[in-house]
C-alpha cells in the first residue's frame, strides 16, 4: 500500500536555475531539513499550479530512496515540502 | 447500396496515453516505476479503481474494480488519489504537440486525441504519418518525462485510426490501410471493436453475425433494418469500409449536473443532505462556468436495496444561483421514498438557455440573488473555490471530491480552481 505522508513545512533548498530551450528552468539539488540533507536525483514531474490567483510550481521529485513533493510559491519565493512516499526509507526519518 | 473498402490514403492518427493516470503517477513519482500500480478519486474502503498501471493489468487488475477484489490479486498494489493539476499538464503537453502538425485537432477525453491531416499533410508536413507518430512520442518523452508512452494508430477514418491505436499496447505504433484491414479485423473479436460491447454482440449475433469479418461483409440494410434499427447500422457499415462518418460534434450543452455514491454505508438525512447541497453548488458552479441558465431540475436517488427513484420539474423562471439550484432540488428530494438507505444521489440541470446573468431584473430581490452571487464567485477565483461557501454543504467539503472528466474535458479548468 501507498505511504504517504503530509508534511507541509517550509524548508530551505538549493536549486539550480538555468535556461531550457523553451523556459527557464529550476532544478531543486538539495533539501535542509531538521539538521539533515537530502540530496535529490530526479525529477519526476515539475507541473504549475493555482491557487486562487496564485501559482505554484509543484516538483515531485526522488532521492533514489524516497519521493518528495515538493512546492514553489513563485510570488514569495519559498519551497514547502509536502508530502514524502514510500516514507520508510525516506532519510528524514 | 454497395461500397467497397475506402482506398485512400490513411490521414487521420490517434494518439492514445494508455493508463494515462497511472503512467502520469509513475512518471511523477519514480520509486512507482514497474510497480503495480492503481489510481482511485478518494482512497476508501469501498473505492473502486479508475485507472490501473500496466504492471497491475498484468496481475488481472482491471478498471472498475474494487479496492479490496484488487488487494487480493496484487496485496503489494500501491493504490494513490487522482490529483487533476498533474493530469490537466500532461494534457496541455499532449495537446500542443498534437497541434504543432496541424489546426483539425480534437481532444476525445484527457487522454487521447485526434490529428486530422487533410489539406495540411503534402503542403506542410510532406512526411511519413509514421514518421511523425515516432516523432511524437519522442517529443511526448521529452516534454514530459521519460516514462511516458503512447499509443499512436493512424487510418483512413478515426474509426480505423482508434482500432490501430489498440492494436499494440503499450507504446505501439500501427497504421490501418486497404491492404491490411482484412487481415487487421481476421484477428479481432467482435467486443475488440470500439463501440461493440455485450449487447451490440448480441444484436449481432441474433442476424448470424460472429466475426468482425461477418460485420464487415454484412449488407448496410440487414445493419440499419435488423441490426441496429436505426441509421447507425448504415453508419457502421461506412465506418466499418474506412469512410469519415465521425467527424460531427455537438458542442450543444444540454444537461448539467452532478452524481455522488455515498462514503457512508447508513447516512442519516442531514449527511445526505449536505452531500446535496455541496453537488448543488458544483453544479451551479458548473452552470456559470458555460454561462448558462436553466429551467428544469431533476433529482435521482439509488438505493442500497439497487432500487432507484427519480423527479424532474420544468419550472417557468430561469436560475444559476448556487442558492436556487438547492432549493428546487429540494423540493424534489423531499418528495423521495424513504424505504432504503441513499446510496447515489445526483442533481442534473435541464433546459438550459444562455445565462441572462446580465439582466437588470425589475424585482429588487432577484438583483440581490445575483449580485450576491457575482461576489461570491470573484472571491472564490481570488482566493480558491469554496473559500466562501454554503454551510449546509460546509461539512461536505472535505468529503466529497471532484470527479476527474473522462469523456469531455470541458469542465478541466474549473475542477483546477476547485481542486
Amino acid at each position: 500500500m501507498d505511504n504517504t505522508i503530509q508534511i507541509n513545512r517550509d524548508v530551505n533548498i538549493i536549486a539550480y536555475y538555468f535556461r531550457g530551450k523553451d523556459k527557464p528552468n529550476c532544478f531543486p539539488k538539495r533539501m535542509d531539513i531538521d539538521g539533515r540533507q537530502i540530496t535529490f536525483t530526479e525529477t519526476g514531474l515539475q507541473h504549475p499550479t493555482q491557487k486562487g490567483k496564485r501559482m505554484v510550481h509543484v516538483f515531485d521529485m526522488t532521492d533514489g530512496k524516497a519521493d518528495y513533493r515538493l512546492e514553489f510559491d513563485a510570488e514569495v519565493l519559498s519551497w514547502k515540502l509536502v508530502a514524502i512516499s514510500d516514507s520508510d526509507h525516506a532519510a528524514v526519518y | 447500396m454497395q461500397l467497397s473498402i475506402s482506398k485512400e490514403d490513411p490521414q487521420i492518427m490517434h494518439v492514445d496515453l494508455n493508463s494515462c493516470f497511472a503512467t502520469v503517477e509513475q512518471q511523477a513519482r519514480p520509486l512507482l516505476r514497474g510497480q503495480p500500480v492503481g489510481v482511485t478519486n478518494r482512497i476508501s474502503k469501498y473505492c473502486c479503481i479508475i485507472a490501473a498501471s500496466y504492471e497491475a493489468k498484468a496481475l488481472g487488475i482491471k478498471v472498475g474494480m474494487r479496492r479490496d477484489e484488487a488487494l487480493e490479486l496484487a496485496p503489494n498494489l500501491v493504490m494513490t488519489e487522482t490529483d487533476p493539476p498533474k493530469y490537466h499538464y500532461v494534457y496541455k503537453k499532449l495537446l500542443n504537440i498534437l497541434s504543432s502538425y496541424s489546426d483539425n485537432v480534437v481532444m476525445k477525453s484527457i487522454d487521447e486525441g485526434v490529428i486530422d491531416f487533410h489539406g495540411t499533410r503534402q503542403n506542410i508536413n510532406k512526411r511519413e504519418l509514421s514518421e511523425i507518430g515516432y516523432e511524437i512520442k519522442t517529443r511526448l518523452i521529452n516534454d514530459v518525462g521519460s516514462w511516458m508512452r503512447c499509443n499512436v494508430g493512424i487510418g483512413p477514418n478515426r474509426f480505423l485510426a482508434k482500432v490501430a491505436a489498440g492494436l499494440h499496447k503499450p507504446d505501439g505504433l500501427d497504421v490501418i490501410n486497404h491492404n491490411n484491414l482484412i487481415s487487421t479485423y481476421k484477428s479481432m473479436k467482435l467486443t475488440d471493436i470500439h463501440g461493440i460491447a455485450e449487447r451490440n454482440e448480441a444484436r449481432l449475433n441474433s442476424v448470424g453475425i460472429m466475426t468482425p469479418i461477418e460485420f464487415l461483409n454484412a449488407p448496410s440494410e440487414v445493419l440499419r433494418r435488423q441490426v441496429f434499427k436505426s441509421v447507425c447500422g448504415e453508419d457502421w457499415y461506412k465506418r466499418l469500409r474506412g469512410y469519415e462518418v465521425d467527424q460531427h460534434s455537438s458542442g450543444i450543452t444540454r444537461m448539467v449536473g452532478r452524481q455522488y455514491v455515498l462514503d457512508i454505508r447508513r447516512p442519516s438525512d442531514e449527511e445526505v443532505r449536505t452531500r446535496l447541497s455541496y453537488l448543488c453548488e458544483t453544479t451551479g458552479m458548473k452552470l456559470r462556468y458555460r454561462g448558462l441558465c436553466a429551467r428544469g431540475i431533476l433529482v435521482h436517488v439509488r438505493y442500497a436495496n439497487g432500487d432507484s427513484w427519480y423527479e424532474r420539474k420544468m419550472f417557468k423562471s430561469t436560475f444559476f444561483t448556487n442558492a436556487e439550484v438547492y432549493r428546487r432540488a429540494t423540493l424534489l428530494f423531499n418528495k423521495r421514498p424513504r424505504h432504503d438507505f441513499e446510496r447515489e444521489i445526483g442533481v442534473s440541470c435541464y433546459a438550459l438557455t444562455p445565462s441572462n446573468m446580465s439582466q437588470i431584473s425589475l424585482l429588487e430581490d432577484i438583483n440581490k440573488d445575483v449580485w450576491l452571487t457575482q461576489a461570491v464567485d470573484q472571491v472564490n477565483n481570488q482566493y480558491g473555490e469554496f473559500t466562501i461557501t454554503s454551510a449546509t454543504s460546509y461539512k461536505s467539503k472535505n468529503v466529497v471530491k471532484q470527479k476527474i472528466p473522462f469523456g469531455s474535458t470541458q469542465y478541466f479548468e474549473l475542477l483546477l480552481k476547485s481542486g
